[in-house]
């Protein structure tokens, strides 16, 4: 699991796919002044890294998740999640190969986003602003402000 | 959708069906290519990637289930009863 440096946005991101683990890495390099993924290679692990979180350490402002992951998948972490009070409205986003309707109702009940993992680089281009999307209004500002 | 409606479309409408419709079955490599096979309707869509997820190699396309195969070990039995 990497770790996050200080005073940047955390985006935490769950996947057991390292080919996927690299291209949302990739995807963030624009942002990289000021947004660090910290990646976990299960559902365990995205769970561990926020139960270490002390009072002081700063929330992610973002947790991106795979559904299909071994250990605890997407959808259980997110459930655990949301039962978590620090963590009850944190920005989370399902990233999945998955476009099947029943992932993202469950997503919606959840209230976390929904999106379909790209399959070419088109889509490629729009899937970090679709995460960025999701932050909370300030962070959104502040992560873009620094491309201007 | 047939498979002959999805062969007569470029690659760029076959991405957009795959993207919505198209349920992921599974991924494996073979030398520098990553392929990755989808479901659409009755029939298999492998797609062949030069750079994953970004630069797609070529489109292949059948009805036949052997195509499932080579990814027999890593089909989610839950998706497909779901």
């Amino acid at each position: 699991m990497t770790k996050p440096a200080k005073s940047k946005n955390i985006v935490l991101y769950a996947d057991d796919d390292t080919d996927d683990l690299e291209l949302v890495q990739d995807s963030f390099s624009l942002y990289s002044n000021n947004v660090e993924v910290v990646t976990a290679k299960d559902g365990s692990q995205a769970l561990s890294y926020l139960h270490r979180l002390s009072d002081q350490d700063p929330s992610p402002c973002l947790i991106i998740l795979d559904i299909n992951m071994p250990v605890i998948n997407g959808k259980e972490v997110l459930k655990k999640i949301r039962e978590m009070q620090r963590f009850e409205s944190i920005p989370v986003v399902l990233f999945t190969t998955s476009s099947l309707p029943q992932d993202e109702k469950f997503a919606r009940e959840y209230n976390a986003g929904f999106v379909t993992k790209p399959l070419d680089v088109m889509q490629m281009e729009m899937i970090t602003e679709v995460f960025i999307d999701h932050c909370a209004d300030e962070i959104k500002k502040n992560i873009r402000r620094h491309l201007q | 959708m047939t498979l002959f409606e999805f062969q007569i479309l470029d690659l760029a409408d076959q991405v957009g069906i795959l993207y919505k419709h198209g349920v992921y079955i599974g991924k494996r490599k073979q030398g520098h290519l990553t392929i990755m096979l989808f479901q659409v309707d009755s029939f298999y869509v492998e797609v062949v990637y030069r750079l994953y997820r970004r630069y797609i190699a070529r489109v292949r396309c059948s009805e036949s289930t052997t195509m499932l195969d080579p990814y027999l070990g890593q089909i989610h039995v839950e998706y497909l009863v779901g």
